[in-house]
């Protein structure tokens, strides 16, 4: 039978043996978790026409814009080694897994309030199922991928393969910063909206749509981020790291980011519900 | 393994009044409590108040209690900590077994789902796996009875088949300790007893029950124990009986300290030419009472004064509930003539041999008038209040005398 007691700061007091009821907990989540993810999914294109091709709408505008904004002359992306439609849609993808899953964990408390008010269920779930979806895009953009090398004829290397374990960390650094960025909006809620600008600008910060090359390539890395979204799609064209130290010094980063945002969100989660 | 199912020791929980300290405080406990640097939980800071402030109760298993106070004493609060949403900010609270809580059912529902896919989801937060929703989905449908709507977006229900899905899905969460609050309110009548049915069927496995309710019947007849709260602290913890006499009591009281001597004094009007001076409830004894059991002899005694003659006078003591009239003593009615009142005091008693009506708290109304059209010279309203408490030896709210013949 279970036995639970409750008592103020409850996490804290159980130190160091925190960790093994995390990752039973997280376990016994997991299908609660796809539960919830199939439900956002369902419900989002319930309602509407086009469903799962919104996913692929965006790219297609994005992408369109930067390649107009190229010929007027107006940005300069310089010279990529693959079509610039399939360099834009890999760097896009990626950070798109970002940004999707950071501005969609930051609602996900507060959008379940009333859930998590009244019945108690292990938080996380709802950030994880909120990132959930924008792996689930991910995986539409992938499809889109393949379209477009097949248009261009274009064989990636057999090392291609691995990009996909190369957005494991992205993906690792989304669910730390959504976990933390989850709990700081359910209290102040101007945490959404300050996301949402940043999202937007962090894109054009990040070499997503143009490559880092020549005289800005040195800021550019400065940006952790550059190293993430870079990697995956270096292994994709080149089929090897370009950058490997700032590639693995980032991911381990990342890393770490997880495992702090995770234990925060178990030490103060309980003082979220009151606040919602 | 130990023996109870609840044990609640010293626990408090305390809020902010206003949004921005909820805010600041918020951001500030989430700092503190990420670095580990100091805790703020048990003090109490500007603008905070305790919600729930140093309960404790124990609950033994397959035990059922109930929770009762006016509103805003705390009682859903005390709710949500015994669920595990809320943390106690002092205090323990100790759990043996799963919880299930129906204090909102049809959690985390989707509108554009159907009751199918939500049933799913429902079940889900509720913690049950896929395998026993599988197992429980026919025994669910049937208890919610919905018909045809399964399939349809939970959007296009009424907000009965909402309630009743949800509570559906939840008492098949199988619960070792059930939370209600006041649930059951909504939903029809048919599907009410339904529920308190079932709430029985789960006592009988040996769930404990913890229930809010304002329902003075529920709670006598579900709940052996009761905790008492006001203003979020604990006044008392017993027999449901003598808590639920209690909470009345006190809330006479008050109601009492509250009244007017004379209700319509201040008014500038001009003299009445009747009005009551004062109303005393008597038992058979003659002593003043405040209350009195289902089925016991009673007497009201009116005095009144008339500044002119009253013709044809009548008399009427009407017995309210929050839910309406229960009964109206009334001479008109009742075709009692009275001698013309001379201008003067005078004193009437009413007497009931048997008070036969319900265990409830009634407000009473009395009221004295003149003529066949009965028009009212004074009419207190509500003015007054009596308590029928539950005879000794009586199953039910009435107690009436009964002839058992066998044949």
């Amino acid at each position: 039978m279970r036995h639970e007691r409750y008592e103020p700061n409850r996490m804290l007091k159980k130190g160091i043996k925190a960790w093994g009821p995390m990752v039973v907990e997280l376990w016994e989540a997991r299908e609660l978790a796809s539960r919830l993810f199939m439900r956002n999914l369902a419900a989002r294109y319930k309602q509407a026409f086009l469903g799962f091709l919104w996913a692929v709408i965006v790219p297609f505008v994005a992408i369109g814009t930067f390649i107009f904004l190229n010929r007027m002359g107006i940005v300069n992306i310089g010279k990529t080694d693959v079509p610039y439609p399939l360099f834009a849609l890999l760097g896009l993808s990626a950070y798109q897994l970002f940004s999707t899953g950071i501005t969609a964990s930051c609602g996900a408390l507060v959008e379940a309030g009333d859930m998590i008010a009244k019945v108690n269920f292990p938080r996380e779930v709802l950030v994880i199922a909120a990132i959930a979806q924008a792996v689930f895009e991910l995986l539409i953009k992938m499809a889109l991928i393949a379209a477009v090398c097949i248009y261009y004829q274009y064989l990636p290397p057999v090392m291609a393969l691995m990009a996909v374990a190369a957005l494991l960390p992205l993906l690792v650094l989304t669910m730390g910063l959504g976990l933390i960025l989850s709990l700081a909006n359910a209290v102040v809620r101007d945490t959404a909206q300050a996301v949402g600008i940043l999202m937007t600008f962090l894109m054009f910060l990040t070499p997503v749509l143009y490559p880092a090359v020549g005289p800005r390539a040195f800021w550019l890395r400065v940006n952790p981020l550059t190293a993430l979204i870079e990697g995956p799609r270096d292994l994709f064209i080149y089929g090897s790291l370009r950058h490997p130290t700032a590639f693995w010094v980032v991911s381990s980063a990342a890393l770490l980011i997880l495992l702090c945002a995770w234990r925060v969100f178990h030490l103060v989660e309980t003082k979220v519900p009151e606040r919602l | 393994m130990p023996d109870f199912a609840i044990r609640v020791s010293s626990a408090g929980k305390k809020f902010s009044k206003s949004l921005k300290d909820m805010m600041f405080y918020g951001a500030k406990d989430i700092v503190l409590g990420s670095f580990a640097l100091g805790d703020e939980s048990s003090l109490l800071r500007r603008g905070e108040f305790w919600a729930v402030d140093d309960v404790s109760f124990e609950l033994k298993r397959g035990e059922s209690v109930g929770i009762i106070g006016p509103n805003g004493s705390g009682k859903t609060t005390l709710l949500r900590m015994l669920n595990g949403i809320f943390m106690p900010d002092k205090g323990t609270i100790e759990v043996n077994g799963k919880v299930g809580g129906l204090i909102h059912v049809g959690a985390g529902f989707h509108p554009m789902l159907s009751g199918r896919e939500n049933i799913y989801v429902n079940g889900a937060i509720l913690g049950m796996s896929r395998k026993e929703i599988d197992r429980k989905f026919s025994s669910i449908v049937d208890f919610a009875d919905i018909g045809d709507f399964l399939d349809s977006p939970v959007k296009q229900y009424s907000s009965g088949m909402y309630v009743r899905l949800g509570f559906s899905v939840a008492v098949h969460s199988d619960p070792d300790i059930l939370l209600v609050d006041e649930v059951l309110a909504v939903g029809d009548r048919d599907f009410s007893l339904k529920c308190y049915q079932k709430m029985k069927e789960i006592r009988e496995r040996g769930t404990s029950i913890v229930l809010v309710s304002h329902n003075e019947y529920v709670i006598r007849e579900r709940t052996e124990k009761c905790l008492y709260l006001e203003g979020g602290k604990p006044k008392a913890f017993g027999p449901s009986d003598e808590m639920i006499s209690l909470y009345i009591k006190d809330g006479l009281l008050k109601k009492a300290a509250n009244r007017p001597s004379a209700p319509y004094e201040g008014k500038a009007q001009k003299p009445r030419r009747a009005e009551i001076l004062s109303v005393r409830f008597l038992s058979s004894d003659g002593t003043e009472v405040r209350g009195l059991s289902s089925g016991e002899d009673f007497r009201a005694e009116i005095r009144f004064r008339a500044t002119e003659a009253v013709v044809e006078p009548f008399f009427s003591v009407n017995f309210y509930t929050d839910r309406g009239l229960v009964y109206a003593a009334n001479s008109a009615y009742e075709k009692v003539a009275f001698d013309t009142i001379a201008p003067g005091d005078g004193k009437l008693t009413l007497h009931l041999p048997r008070l036969d009506i319900p265990t409830e708290t009634y407000y009473v109304s009395v009221i004295i008038g003149e003529g066949r059209e009965c028009y009212a010279l004074d009419a207190q309203h509500f003015a007054y209040t009596f308590i029928v408490e539950r005879a000794t030896n009586a199953r039910g709210l009435l107690k009436l005398p009964t002839a058992w013949k066998m044949e």
